[in-house]
């Protein structure tokens, strides 16, 4: 069936089973690589992208759900997005495998609690599974995007800045 | 044969739904969030020949706090139960609009608490308060608390509908009693809880599924409820045992219900503990539910 | 430029695609133990290709250090998951319904499940004979026992521990058990294979040992070594899964048939059923006089390598020989058996046999304390090694700071204020010795270079470390030196990514390849080799060239009603010698201690009947962000030092200060992973022993040893052990 969605902002059509998965029209039709295949039940985070807004698991999402939906990659991200350059300052990363789902995940946080606390992010993170255990520096990298974008939010809004 | 595409039915009102139901029965898969049924798909437990969704069925995403309304297109009033200020929650809603609805929060938070406790914020987003009803996982959250909260479902076939206590709904292991020909569309939980709790404890990981959960909530009537979930093939609730209490039990009652919880119940054993460990830490959870109503 | 781990374009082995590429699904064999009656292909629809024993029984055996493996079981499969068969098919869904049409015909045979079990004179045999791999990695003397299960037998005598027992006025005694684990690499196994046009095997895999695996699929297909490519992606986490001969041989065997690529990605249960952590079973004796001082050791390891070798005996020589411990001990005695059951392979996994022989041979050290009324920290500190002292294998300490390490670890929990609820940990662990490494350093046209080193990336900075002393010799900006994966035709030999290793290792080479650049003006080579190894039969000559060091402090509370432990916080104090990379080396430690909390609290694969019963990420529970305690580590560097390699070494101690932490509690836990179930039946224990001591007290007396009492499984008998 054919099935229409935005991804990364490009309207795009793909021809898909009703009983693929939208990781694998991701993946496959999109050619996105940034969304991986890890445990294919919902629970490592490593296939997340944002539908409608919203954190999902691609790799138990049925791919007719997106049917009319705005998706979001990391590589919608553009590069040099806050959050990105914080896991790059902290670096909050090793084998980088988890690196796009915890992304997604801190920005997501983040527009909903612009200033959560050491306990918050650990818990909003809970979901995003890194086995080369880069939590320790994967919190400091949120802290600094915290900080990042409230100092965007205040300068963007005419705040005068410290200097 | 998987090898065959599936269909693919996305009926745009309920009662195109219902009729699809009623002719196809259970050879139609039923997709709410359908992150239960993408689980059972990759893991090769379900090869579906036809997926019938629910997203586009107007109506069954809400949560209201407002008395139930009559619709008599479908010809049967709603039964109302005398429940003025219950709290209604279309099927289709998901879990995270529950846990963050400032409603739910206020009046009955410890079912926000439940459900924010789900596994993570991903799943939250696309699971439904139906579909996890329907899939009758012993291990999930939300039907211990609903059972213990006296809430009820709402299941709808073509030309009536009937109202389902949660605990008659889920009646075994992934089973529960809705026909083929039903869908359920809505939850109904009483305004009259005086005070409500929720534990789950995990023996492993922070998202692992639970070992014991305990929901526990007194009516303003007095009545005890406590029901053990992800220790059973279903939600445990002994009412001759809650009985014992009249109200919010005191500390020795609450001791007495948790050793006589342990003893009625029967026990499962997976990765997150055996089943004699399960009926040991049931004694232990159920009196510190208990214990949490007297601290309320 | 954004690093392309954060736009996430990083290409992983299981993103590698060529065109007219098919994918492929193994067949598995259902049962640990069965002959093959039967095998039927011939209903598998027109466009598969499939690979069924008679198509590779020609292929020679291969392994790493014993040859036990065929490419597919051919008559015989040996855990349930040994692959059978195997497809390839333009899609991977057409694949996966291929082989419900292949038809196979078992007949069960009996099998074992427990290493202990499967040395035992009854115990069914699951190789009859052993045969010794000439592969680089069977790196020293391989004693298999023909005619049992055993494929390794390795042994430290030093001194005589009969006298040293003796002499002692204190022994303790007990019995530990490890459960397996699973690596669990966000990134499965994936590996692709192309024959060329003239005959050349052209293999991308995400490994760490590209020319171990390029000898052993030469060796396969009796092909020149020079004929066989390996092409390495960075991988998505290994941890020592992505190891040796996995995937790669009945890729190139469906790919060679199909004449087109074949690539094989593995669903997450297969992870289970293709490489684990080796199961422990290991007893220590260990005896001092009244004052602390150490006198004698007795260890025993019953190490379950599964049903395949792979690198089980380096894993049980390793274990063996950490397992005395950084201490002055003049009569130690070591037995460690690599042993085969019907389960799934199992081989390296970081820390490599350490983590299991640390966790018996630490927690012993409290029970020690305990029954001489002393302080952990005081027994510890009167017997560590300093430089000068010689270890049980005869070699001299030299560069060894444990006794730092132990004080920074202890200060950091707050030891000297009170000890309730707390515990401690020091280890050593060895190196690859003997080894190899070299480099080649390239000077390109516009002033850049280029690295060919065969050092794989796994997400542990090596590329990065490498590159950083790179930039450092030539004097230029790390931005200008690049180091593209390892590719077999380009790099140099090299022994392994393995065993923390690489950094040391390269960098002393590229001092070398560097001068020689200086020479040659446009390439320059370097070569280093470490000479080592031990006897296999006594446990003595260099058994690492220098050590690994470090020690770790855990604080606890139980949850005593449910036994769930909160651990409070850890600490690890490791010895650098150099830090290079300051980041990278700081998510070493980090990520060492956050996956060792799995080890320690809840990971272990579940068997039943030799069928695996956890095999996915919700049954199988890896730590998350919120798993976290406090959590603090130290990197110990010296003026002048080499570079000490760190990708492993904070993870053995925390489950053994976890444990201690416990015992300093009362409760005695035995048994990794420490459950709430694990701890609530020692909690149940302790409460049995001390209405036990009550009624000592209030009557008889008994010189009976502290010992407590097992949870029920066969015990070894080491009468029949005995040499």
């Amino acid at each position: 069936m054919k099935i229409h969605f935005t991804v990364n902002g490009v309207p795009s059509e793909v021809e898909a089973r009703p009983d693929a998965m939208l990781l694998d029209v991701l993946r496959r039709e999109m050619r996105l690589t940034s969304v991986r295949e890890t445990c294919r039940i919902g629970v490592c985070g490593a296939c997340t992208a944002l539908v409608n807004g919203k954190l999902i698991s691609t790799c138990i999402f049925l791919a007719p759900m997106a049917e009319g939906a705005e998706i979001t990659t990391v590589e919608g991200l553009g590069g040099s997005h806050p959050v990105q350059r914080a896991f790059e300052e902290a670096h909050a990363f090793q084998c980088g495998y988890c690196t796009p789902g915890m992304i997604l995940t801190a920005k997501d946080l983040l527009d909903e609690n612009p200033r959560p606390s050491d306990h918050e992010i650990q818990l909003a993170l809970s979901g995003n599974l890194c086995r080369c255990g880069c939590y320790v520096k994967i919190v400091e990298a949120v802290k600094i995007a915290a900080t990042r974008l409230t100092w965007l939010h205040h300068t963007s809004s005419g705040t005068s800045r410290a200097r | 044969m998987s090898w065959d595409s599936p269909q693919w039915l996305a009926p745009s009102s309920l009662e195109e739904a219902l009729r699809l139901r009623a002719d196809l029965g259970d050879e139609a898969t039923v997709v709410a969030g359908g992150t239960f049924v993408g689980i059972l798909m990759n893991q090769g437990f379900l090869a579906p020949t036809t997926l019938l969704s629910l997203r586009n069925v107007p109506g069954l995403d809400f949560i209201d706090p407002s008395p139930p309304t009559r619709d008599p297109s479908l010809g049967t009033p709603l039964e109302e139960r005398g429940q003025n200020g219950a709290l209604r929650i279309g099927a289709m809603t998901t879990h995270r609009a529950v846990e963050q609805s400032e409603v739910v929060r206020q009046g009955w938070p410890a079912l926000a608490r439940a459900f924010s406790l789900v596994a993570s914020p991903r799943v939250r987003n696309q699971a439904t308060v139906g579909g996890v009803l329907a899939d009758a996982d012993y291990a999930s959250d939300p039907p211990a608390m609903l059972t213990a909260l006296r809430a009820h479902a709402v299941a709808r076939r073509l030309g009536g509908e009937r109202a389902v206590p949660i605990d008659e709904l889920i009646t075994g292991y992934y089973e529960t009693s809705l026909r083929p020909d039903e869908l359920l569309v809505e939850v109904r939980v009483p305004a009259d809880t005086e005070c409500a709790t929720y534990r789950k404890f995990r023996t492993r990981s922070s998202g692992d599924r639970p070992c014991v959960a305990v929901a526990a909530a007194v009516g303003r009537r007095g009545e005890l409820r406590v029901v053990v979930g992800a220790a059973s093939h279903r939600p445990q609730y002994f009412p001759e045992i809650c009985a014992m209490a009249s109200g919010r039990p005191d500390q020795s009652t609450a001791v007495e219900i948790g050793r006589r919880y342990a003893e009625a119940i029967e026990p499962i054993s997976d990765s997150r503990g055996s089943a004699a460990y399960r009926r040991r830490v049931v004694a232990v959870e159920v009196r510190r539910a208990l214990e949490d109503l007297i601290d309320a | 430029m954004p690093d392309p781990r954060v736009t996430g374009s990083i290409r992983y082995a299981q993103d590698v695609e060529l065109d007219g590429m098919l994918h492929a699904r193994i067949l598995r064999s259902p049962y640990p133990h069965a002959r093959v009656q039967r095998l039927d292909a011939s209903a598998v629809p027109d466009g598969v290709v499939v690979l069924t024993p008679d198509a590779v029984r020609d292929l020679h055996r291969y392994g790493c250090q014993i040859q036990d493996q065929t490419v597919l079981a051919a008559d015989e499969v040996r855990f349930a998951g040994d692959p059978v068969a195997a497809v390839a098919a333009p899609t991977k869904r057409e694949a996966e319904e291929a082989l419900n049409f292949i038809a196979v015909e078992y007949e069960e045979l009996p099998a074992v499940f427990d290493p202990v079990e499967a040395v035992a004179q009854e115990a069914p045999l699951v190789h009859a004979h052993h045969y010794i791999s000439e592969n680089d990695a069977a790196y020293f003397g391989m004693r298999p026992v023909d005619g049992t299960n055993i494929c390794h037998r390795f042994c430290i005598r030093h001194g005589n521990v009969a006298d040293g027992f003796g002499q002692a006025d204190v022994v303790v005694e007990e019995t530990y058990h490890v459960a397996g684990a699973q690596h669990a690499p966000m990134e499965p196994h994936a590996a692709l294979a192309r024959w060329s046009g003239d005959g050349r095997l052209e293999v991308w895999t995400g490994t760490q040992t590209p020319f171990n695996l390029r000898m052993d699929l030469a060796g396969i297909f009796g092909l020149p070594e020079d004929r066989v490519r390996i092409i390495c992606p960075p991988m998505g986490g290994s941890f020592g899964a992505k190891t040796f001969v996995r995937l790669e041989a009945i890729v190139a065997c469906l790919a060679r048939k199909a004449g087109r690529p074949v690539k094989a990605v593995l669903e997450r249960n297969e992870e289970w059923l293709t490489l684990n952590r080796h199961p422990a079973t290991v007893r220590v004796a260990l005896g001092a006089r009244k004052d602390g001082t150490m006198v004698a050791k007795r260890v025993e390891c019953w190490v379950d390598t599964g049903a395949y070798a792979d690198c089980g005996p380096g894993v049980a020589q390793k274990m063996g020989f950490a397992s005395p411990g950084p201490y002055r001990i003049p009569h130690v005695w070591v037995d460690s058996h690599c042993v085969y059951t019907n389960l799934p392979p199992n081989g390296a996994f970081r820390g490599y046999g350490a983590m299991q022989s640390i966790w018996a041979s630490e927690r012993t050290m409290d029970l020690l304390a305990k029954r001489l009324g002393m302080d952990p920290l005081e027994l510890r500190l009167r017997n560590l090694l300093h430089d000068g002292d010689l270890y049980c294998t005869g070699e001299m300490m030299h560069d060894v700071h444990f006794e730092e390490c132990l004080r920074a670890a202890a200060d950091a929990i707050g030891w000297s204020e009170n000890r309730q609820g707390k515990g401690l940990c020091v280890l050593l662990k060895g190196m690859q010795t003997p080894s190899r490494a070299s480099i080649v350093v390239e000077a390109e046209n516009d002033d850049t270079y280029t690295i060919r080193c065969a050092t794989a990336e796994m997400g542990q900075g090596a590329h990065r470390s490498i590159r950083l002393l790179a930039a450092e010799l030539l004097k230029v900006d790390p931005e200008r030196v690049s180091f593209p994966d390892p590719d077999t035709d380009l790099v140099p030999y090299d022994t392994r990514t393995t065993s923390s290793r690489s950094t040391y290792m390269m960098g002393r080479a590229l001092v070398s390849a560097v001068r020689d650049l200086e020479i040659d003006g446009k390439r320059g080579c370097g070569e280093v080799v470490d000479q080592g190894g031990l006897d296999p039969d006594t446990g003595q000559g260099i058994a690492s060239s220098h050590w690994h060091q470090g020690a770790a402090g855990a604080e606890v509370d139980v949850d005593e009603e449910t036994g769930k432990i909160n651990v409070r916080r850890v600490h690890a104090s490791i010895y650098a010698g150099r830090v290079v990379n300051r980041p990278g080396a700081e998510l070493q430690n980090e990520g060492s201690m956050i996956m060792s909390l799995g080890t320690a609290l809840f990971e272990g694969i579940v068997f039943e009947n030799g069928q695996t019963t956890n095999a996915n990420l919700s049954d199988y529970n890896i730590p998350a962000s919120d798993d976290m305690p406090v959590l603090t580590h130290e990197l110990l560097e010296r003026e002048g030092a080499a570079i000490h390699g760190l990708g492993e070494t904070a993870l053995p101690p925390i489950p053994a200060a976890i444990g201690n932490a416990l015992y300093s509690q009362g409760i005695h836990v035995t048994d990794l992973p420490m459950t709430p179930e694990v701890v609530l039946d020692a909690i149940d224990r302790s409460s049995d022993q001390s209405s036990a001591v009550s009624s000592q007290l209030s009557g008889a007396s008994s010189n009976e040893p502290d010992r407590m009492r097992n949870v029920a499984r066969r015990e070894p008998d080491t009468q029949g052990e005995k040499s």
